[in-house]
């Protein structure tokens, strides 16, 4: 099929059919794999929710039927706007924000940057730009002189209607935040920021957002102390049977810390961790107590989980957890946080949280670092000793862009791997700095309403799928286990359902986890083997 | 002699409307509150060895309480890259926009040296017979450039949708900067009118320049006075774009003026009307609230 050039214009279209159709055929093959069908949206979804960006959706939110509602959506659309580029109500991005709406040339030099754009093979709303561009020109419409005066002159005519300013944002949740185009961009123009922008300004404005990011997300997680639903009690619980778990396992009983005062750390987690590998932060526990470490957990609400969706879509909600976060940590007295295998928790406390608060709260007064560089001195100190033939299959590494590309931690991982890994590292094309996002990045690896997830599994994880079937290309005989550490939970997530998809166990015995388990696996005084593939 | 006259005095006007819309903008960006962190690596002035890969201070344990003083150089080094070669479009080359782009970016860079060199030969009255050289190569890079743009965006559909007409009046406006030399150059080959002109403007003794000149100099001059408000200023916006967000890596101690603007950012307030977000409060306030029971209320 040819690839339709889909206009800006048809942004305004008042039709209910998508703008863009995504089809298997257009669609990139991955070489090994057969590419399921795409199923369409259910018919009973098509009478109460808007699929008209591309026939997907996460909003769960029954699409306005009266001109009132429609109305009050595109006025709080444009008082959202305004206040994005009003110093105060958006101090936290505005000059960041300024900058990549003011400076863009239209070179398209960041294009094939983009893992969605060219795993969708080309869908012009997906390019980084697409979205950009549609606000731009929107603004330069109703907000500039030239625009007002000049509209055809400077492209400043796309209408503005109810949907164009719901497929804007739907468009907002097609970008992974991956920030990858930044790279390649000759100006420094930063698209995800501009897509975040737009997500922030439904959320603040109108409390617009994916179900999964803002009520059952961060609401949740203020509420009852962790967006996967678990209160303080259920936790504990969960690290006492941990600790049964444990002692099955290695064949001695650990206790595991829980909110020891005084602490030299306090390990965060994302609370996911608990539910769906518990083996991991079991992991951390094993290792942690074999290097003599004197680390604790928290049981406090938002203490046991270091996720902060608000990074995603929402300032006032990301400072709120974070603010959170940095309490708990400086009223149990440790000397650190060291946060967990999860991409979004690291860069929201270390990077984006520095700067959200003053005095007693700053880096220099509550550091907060990365478990990585410690689980690297852990192995380079020799206090565990390691047996790398443990670890003896192909493996390969995914970065999770919010630890490599936004905060530079790229190296203690390799060299982890180095020392517990009897096979080297396989690394993906492109990897480090420059890989490709595995497709859930920003809130895409939980958000699973409607028909959402066949988008993330179709098109977003496509090219990371691709990057794996390429570096197993030699061993992808069934016979041979192969493993994808993530060090991220997300990134496991995202791994996880492209794995069930794209059938990578069943057929090829590809499978994933974190990088703490396979550290774990390696210790030389086990017992047994600590890491447990699935059933063949 | 009047126009003569009129042609000296927007020489002058050019130049200061070219400075004065150029530091506002430049003040406007720098007014503006102080960003949250949100940088990409590879940060340019890391260590070399983890700038070849991309690493950052955060590899190490115990880094914040070792001092950080990076220097700005490695910084202005790169972004200077992205100047004399358009580094990024050459690598990521999509659209086979770096060598037109390159010749005209070229073009402009030499069409001000030609400027520069008139004004050095004017105060220190001697003549270097650079001039036809330096001027011919810019203003044929700088046509050829501009007009091979003009050409691929007009004929590639994809480059087609993210032009518009404004931007094609740039480009024709700098096609006809560089087309209008070009002619001058050839009725005047030693660029004797050329240098005449600009010691006018210099001296302010108005002299007779031939019209093709000062055609040139006109259009050239009106380009200077509008250029600012478009984003052929980009050049300018690049500073900040990469220095001040994309490898501002810089973590805040206690008490630091970083510390000091954000506690003061923190006391602004906050309109947002969204059900979670708490009426009436500042950024600090909101934070501290969660929004859940005075959220309901509202
Ligand atoms: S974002 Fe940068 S690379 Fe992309 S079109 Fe704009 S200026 Fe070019
Ligand atoms: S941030 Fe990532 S997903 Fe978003 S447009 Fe850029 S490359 Fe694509």
């Amino acid at each position: 099929m040819t690839k339709r050039l889909t206009q800006f214009k048809e942004m305004a279209s008042l039709s209910n059919e998508p703008i863009a159709q995504i089809t298997a055929d257009d669609l990139p093959p991955i070489p090994g794999i057969a590419q399921p069908a795409i199923p369409a949206p259910r018919p009973r979804w098509l009478d109460t929710y808007d699929f008209s960006l591309d026939g997907f959706s996460d909003f769960e939110i029954p699409a306005p039927k009266t001109d009132e509602e429609k109305k009050r959506i595109v006025e709080g659309f444009f008082r959202g706007l305004e206040k994005l580029f009003d110093p105060e109500n958006n101090w936290t991005f505005v000059k960041a924000f300024r900058l990549s709406m003011d400076y863009c040339v239209r070179c398209q030099t960041c294009s094939e940057a983009c893992h969605t754009y060219v795993g969708s093979g080309h869908q012009e709303i997906y390019r980084p730009t697409f979205r950009s561009e549609i606000l731009r020109r929107i603004y330069q419409r109703y907000y500039t002189t030239s625009g007002k005066l000049l509209p055809a002159f400077y492209g400043a005519d796309i209408e503005v209607n109810f949907k164009t300013v719901w497929r804007l944002l739907e468009l907002s949740y097609r970008c992974n935040l991956c920030r990858r185009c930044v790279m390649m961009c000759p100006v420094g123009v930063d698209n995800a920021l501009i897509a975040r922008e737009i997500r922030k300004l439904f959320s603040q404005e109108l409390g617009i957002a994916p179900v999964e990011l803002l009520k059952k997300g961060t609401r949740q997680q203020l509420q009852v102390g962790s967006s996967t639903g678990m209160r303080p009690n259920a936790m504990k619980s969960l690290v006492s049977d941990m600790e049964d778990q444990i002692e099955e396992k290695i064949g001695r009983r650990i206790e595991i810390p829980v909110d020891k005062k005084g602490a030299d750390i306090l390990l965060i987690h994302n609370a996911g961790e608990f539910l769906s590998w518990p083996e991991n932060p079991a992991a951390f526990a094993i290792l942690f107590d074999a290097a003599g470490i004197n680390w604790t957990l928290s049981s406090e609400m938002l203490g046991y989980d270091g996720v902060n969706y608000g990074v995603w879509f929402d300032d006032v909600e990301l400072a709120r957890v974070a603010l959170r976060h940095l309490q708990i940590a400086r009223d149990l007295g440790v000397k650190k946080v060291v946060v967990g295998e999860c991409g979004h928790a690291h860069k929201a406390m270390m990077v984006i949280a520095d700067r959200v608060f003053p005095g007693d709260l700053c880096i220099s007064e509550m550091p907060r670092e990365s478990c990585l560089p410690l689980l690297y001195q852990i192995a380079a100190s020799g206090r565990v000793k390691f047996d790398p033939s443990r670890n003896n299959f192909p493996i390969t590494l995914h970065d999770s862009c919010n630890v490599v590309r936004l905060m530079g931690i790229v190296k203690p991982q390799r060299e982890i791997i180095k020392m517990i890994c009897a096979q080297p590292l396989r690394e993906m094309t492109p990897h480090g700095v420059w890989n490709y996002c595995c497709g859930g990045g920003s809130g895409f690896a939980i958000m699973n309403s409607l028909n959402f997830g066949d988008w993330r599994k179709n098109v977003s994880s496509r090219m990371k799928v691709q990057q794996i079937m390429a570096v197993f290309a030699d061993v992808l005989d069934p016979s041979i286990n192969k493993y994808v550490i993530a060090a991220c939970s997300n990134c496991k997530g995202t791994i996880r359902d492209a794995q069930g998809h794209y059938g990578l166990w069943d057929q090829y015995h590809i499978h994933y986890g974190g990088l703490v388990d396979l550290m774990v696996n390696a210790m030389a005084d086990l017992p047994k083997p600590y890491l447990e593939w699935p059933e063949a | 002699m009047a126009f003569e006259w009129f042609m000296i005095v927007m020489g002058w006007l050019s130049l200061g409307a070219f400075l004065a819309v150029a530091t506002y903008k430049i003040t406007r960006v720098t007014a503006q509150p102080l960003n949250v962190r949100w940088e990409v690596y590879p940060v340019p002035h890391e260590s070399k060895a983890r700038r070849e890969y991309g690493g950052s201070y955060m590899e190490e344990v115990d880094w914040a309480a070792k001092a950080t003083h990076p220097s700005r150089l490695p910084g202005l080094l790169e972004i200077a890259k992205e100047v004399v070669y358009l580094k990024r479009v050459r690598e990521f080359n999509q659209y086979g926009l770096w060598g037109i782009s390159l010749a005209m970016h070229w073009g402009l860079y030499l069409g001000l040296a030609t400027i520069g060199l008139a004004v050095i030969e004017t105060l220190l009255g001697v003549t270097f017979g650079l001039t036809p050289l330096v001027a011919g190569v810019a203003f044929t890079l700088g046509a050829v450039g501009s007009l091979a743009i003009i050409a691929k965006r007009l004929t590639n559909a994809e480059l087609g949708l993210y032009t518009v007409p404004a931007d094609l009046f740039n480009l024709g406006w700098v096609a006809a900067l560089f087309i209008l030399g070009i002619i001058g150059g050839l009725m005047d080959t030693t660029f004797a009118g050329y240098r005449a002109y600009v010691a006018s403007v210099l001296t302010f003794k108005p002299v007779p320049v031939p019209p093709i000149v000062l055609i040139h100099f006109l259009v050239l001059e009106l380009f200077f006075i509008y250029m600012p408000f478009t984003k052929i200023i980009h050049y300018i916006g690049k500073y900040f774009t990469f220095e001040q967000t994309l490898w501002d890596d810089a973590f805040k101690t206690k008490g630091s003026a970083a510390d000091n603007k954000v506690l003061q950012q923190l006391g602004y307030p906050v309109t947002w009307n969204a059900p979670h977000i708490v009426p009436g409060k500042t950024w600090l306030e909101q934070a501290q609230a969660t929004g859940l029971e005075e959220g309901a209320q509202k």
